[in-house]
């Protein structure tokens, strides 16, 4: 267990039904350790992530998200991931004109038998994140009285 | 060349070829006033042409209202456009909004309105356009629509480049990210949730805007910080690949916040990584609804 | 009492003011526009006379965001928490008449069939101070709609600016008196005397009196009044049988429906209810609304009984010029001429009504 002074970053992290979810539970079925700061949340595909989701996350007080699902052409729906990824190409200049830190939002493919690499994402995830500290700025806005 | 404009709108108004053109005009009492206010103007009679005016202060956008009931309930419609303008019409069509066939579009070669978009403006002359008005043979309009080429053998391109469109964006974004941070926190704080720059642009036209829906509440309404930056980072996602920096956005908030710098940065995105701009190329595919199998990936592990 | 304060005087007081904690307002410059906004020091006071602030100073009084209070979710219970946001001392300092003239006009509609604590409250511990204007742009029609630029209605204290950075201060009622108690400079006072309204006049809004619209001062002689933009008297004969005129929808066409009129100016009050919260703990508010926006009278059932912009247009002409006036008495304008200003289309309401009257035998 952690000390309890040490910062624990909140890890919101949005992953697809087909892929990434499977990773995340092979690696528990593997008995692979992971830090316990990241919160899964489930959907069927990438591209249903809208992204005003990723703004919420931090609007809620998280410290990082991880977006993650099939690898391009493994798609379940055939080319959810193929909108996503778009997608995510046009909104992360946005959130850099926002400066909002583009250092706490991850992308990545993990597929449903990559339980090792949710593993490891998790685990530097978590180590960047902690170092970075919590995500004051945006909280900060949000909490701002009108 | 206004005496152009005005007997050509006359001319379809009597011929019965549109039923209402919109343009910028005077008030029925200005008199020709040169300093008189200059507003959006439907004309359905055409002895009323004579309130069409072209001056330096036609900066709305009319493509706006053709989405407006209120005046598709007029009938067929002439629309004047600046090479800006025109851009929306492309979109607009692209998106299903409006059939190009059934619209007069009379394109206004325009020399700037002193707005930060016209200092890197490549389309004096709006492309597309059934008619000119001005440049070119100066006095008289000529038919344009169809591709066909002007002197320069490229349809509305200058004979030379124009400025970085981007290079104030570029500047900003090598400020430190919590300095931009701070920027927008300042000014979004002035923010009252007007929607003036939603109403002022063409591409939005949700009937039920994302804002306005409250099962559930997605974007707090409220005028606080948390909800104009909700509300200002989904506007600007919502255009993208789709805002054609007319700039009428920045002009219509009262609070003089400079909206354009959001709409560019996806934009310089859209142009960096697809070679697209919105409005230019009627054929080209929308970049957010299209996706090609080689889009770049670095970002992602 | 009329005194004089200099300019930099001024700049002193609100520093002053600033320091002892008071939440001070007034014209600002940012991004080239000038606005209503806090003061940090007086160094931020913009006191350009030829221009005329693009917003209201309503804000001060009936915020665009207000807690009414919160709400938690306990089991088998709702615990409701007083609104946190503490009420300071506020004053305005360099408000238009124009702007000033909102409060003896809100009070009404506040104090209606419902006793508004929050707005009397921020009422009750907000002064006022204008500074009487010299000058108007082509948007300004104070005087069309029984106004004048210096209107002393909801002025606390009114500044006329004399030549040579002098300031004439003329005290309106007890609590602009106390706030500029003993603290003017010792300037003579300028021989020709400027009554502009009374003095002593109490500080309690119930029984505040009815001041004359048409002050002493007549700057119009000067030309530095706004002319006449339209006949009142027609207007209103207009109105009174113009419901169904087939003129609406002309007169409203190029109507955007965005809430920059009515955002910005000093008098329109419609608000929104909101509740805002994650599950089981959050806040009620309110927040700005505007009668042009098209969900504004949406119903339940998905009718909209004011579905049109010339429908939505036509509600806010008679809701200033005639609704309001026939139960509260003011009309629910101040001719400060934001409208006009802010509108993307050069619409608002001198134009409409101006259009009215010229076509009004």
């Amino acid at each position: 267990m952690n000390e309890p002074q040490e910062f624990q970053p909140k890890i919101i992290a949005y992953v697809c039904n087909w892929c990434t979810y499977l990773g995340a539970d092979l690696a528990g079925t593997n008995r692979l350790e992971y830090p316990a700061n990241v919160r899964v949340i489930r959907l069927p595909c990438t591209g249903r992530i809208d992204f005003n989701l990723i703004v919420k996350a931090f609007e809620m007080g998280g410290d990082a998200v991880l977006v993650s699902g099939c690898h391009p052409g493994d798609c379940h729906y055939t080319a959810g991931n193929y909108h996503a990824r778009r997608r995510w190409m046009l909104f992360r200049p946005l959130l850099e004109a926002f400066g909002i830190e583009t250092e706490r939002v991850h992308f990545t493919w993990i597929s449903a038998a990559e339980g090792r690499k949710w593993q490891q994402v998790v685990a530097e995830l978590t180590e960047t994140t902690r170092k970075l500290g919590p995500y004051t700025g945006y909280r900060e806005i949000c909490e701002a009285k009108g | 060349m206004i005496a152009t404009l005005r007997e050509t709108c006359r001319q379809l108004l009597s011929d019965g070829k549109v039923d209402v053109v919109i343009g910028y005009g005077h008030d029925a009492a200005a008199d020709g006033a040169e300093d008189a206010p200059v507003y959006p103007v439907f004309i359905t009679k055409p002895e009323d042409a004579g309130r069409l005016v072209w001056n330096d202060r036609c900066h709305a956008n009319l493509a706006v209202y053709l989405k407006h009931e209120e005046i598709r309930s007029l009938g067929r419609a002439a629309i004047i456009v600046k090479g800006c303008d025109q851009r929306s019409l492309v979109v607009l069509e692209k998106e299903s909004q409006l059939d190009r066939s059934k619209i007069y579009v009379i394109g206004i070669a325009c020399d700037g309105l002193d707005r930060p978009k016209c200092r890197t403006c490549d389309v004096h002359e709006p492309r597309g356009a059934d008619v000119i008005i001005g440049h070119k043979a100066a006095g008289t309009g000529y038919p344009c629509a169809g591709g066909v080429p002007s002197a320069n053998g490229t349809q509305g391109l200058p004979d030379t480049l124009p400025d970085d469109r981007y290079a104030e964006l570029r500047a900003f974004l090598a400020r430190p990210s919590a300095e931009r941070l701070a920027y927008w926190r300042q000014e979004l704080a002035r923010c009252v949730k007007c929607y003036a720059c939603r109403q002022v642009c063409p591409m939005c036209y949700c009937r039920r805007c994302i804002v306005d829906k409250n099962r559930p509440q997605i974007i707090s309404t409220s005028a606080t910080l948390k909800g104009n930056f909700a509300w200002h980072i989904t506007r600007a996602f919502h255009l993208a690949g789709r805002c054609v920096g007319c700039e009428e956005c920045s002009r219509a908030c009262p609070m003089g916040i400079d909206l354009r710098l959001l709409n560019l940065s996806v934009a310089q995105a859209a142009e960096e990584n697809f070679a697209f701009r919105a409005g230019d190329d009627p054929a080209a595919e929308p970049v957010i609804g299209s996706y090609a199998i080689q889009d770049k990936e670095d970002f992602i592990r | 009492m009329s005194e004089s304060l200099s300019i930099a005087a001024l700049g002193k007081l609100v520093d002053c003011w600033i320091a002892e904690g008071r939440h001070v307002t007034g014209p600002r410059r940012i991004n080239g526009r000038l606005l209503y906004a806090r003061l940090d020091s007086a160094a931020d006071l913009d006191l350009t006379e030829d221009e005329r602030p693009r917003n209201s100073i309503k804000q001060v009084l009936f915020p665009r965001h207000e807690e009414l209070y919160g709400y938690k979710l306990g089991h088998k219970r709702i615990e409701l928490t007083e609104s946190e946001t503490p009420i300071a001392e506020q004053i305005v300092v360099a408000a238009r008449p124009c702007d000033a003239a909102l409060g003896p006009i809100l009070d009404h509609v506040f104090n209606w069939d419902y006793k508004d604590t929050q707005y009397n409250r921020r009422r009750e511990l907000t002064t006022i101070v204008t500074l009487a204007c010299r000058h108007h742009d082509a948007h300004c029609f104070c005087t069309s709609v029984g106004s004048a630029p210096d209107d002393p209605r909801g002025s606390d204290v009114m500044l006329h600016a004399m030549d040579e950075g002098i300031l004439e201060v003329c005290c309106l009622t007890e609590k602009g008196s106390r706030l500029f108690a003993g603290r003017c400079d010792n300037l003579p006072s300028p021989s020709s005397g400027r009554g502009a309204g009374g003095e002593g006049i109490s500080g309690d809004i119930a029984n505040q009196p009815v001041l004359p619209l048409t002050p002493a001062i007549s700057h119009r002689e000067n030309g530095t009044a706004p002319p006449r933009r339209f006949d009142l008297d027609k207007v209103q004969e207009f109105l009174a049988q113009g419901f169904e005129d087939s003129r609406w929808p002309d007169l409203a066409r190029r109507c955007l429906g965005c809430g920059a009129c009515a955002y910005t100016c000093p008098t329109c009050h419609c608000f929104d209810i909101v509740d805002e919260g994650a599950g089981k703990e959050g806040v009620r508010a309110r927040n700005w609304d505007a009668c042009q926006f098209v969900p504004f009278t949406l119903h339940a059932s998905g009718h909209n009984p004011r579905s049109r912009q010339n429908q939505r247009q036509r509600q806010r002409i008679y809701h200033k010029f005639r609704i309001y006036p026939e139960k509260f008495g003011p009309l629910l304008c101040t001719g400060c001429g934001n409208c006009t200003r802010n509108c993307p289309v050069g619409l608002g309401v001198a134009p409409v009504l101006a259009e009215i009257a010229r076509n009004t035998p």
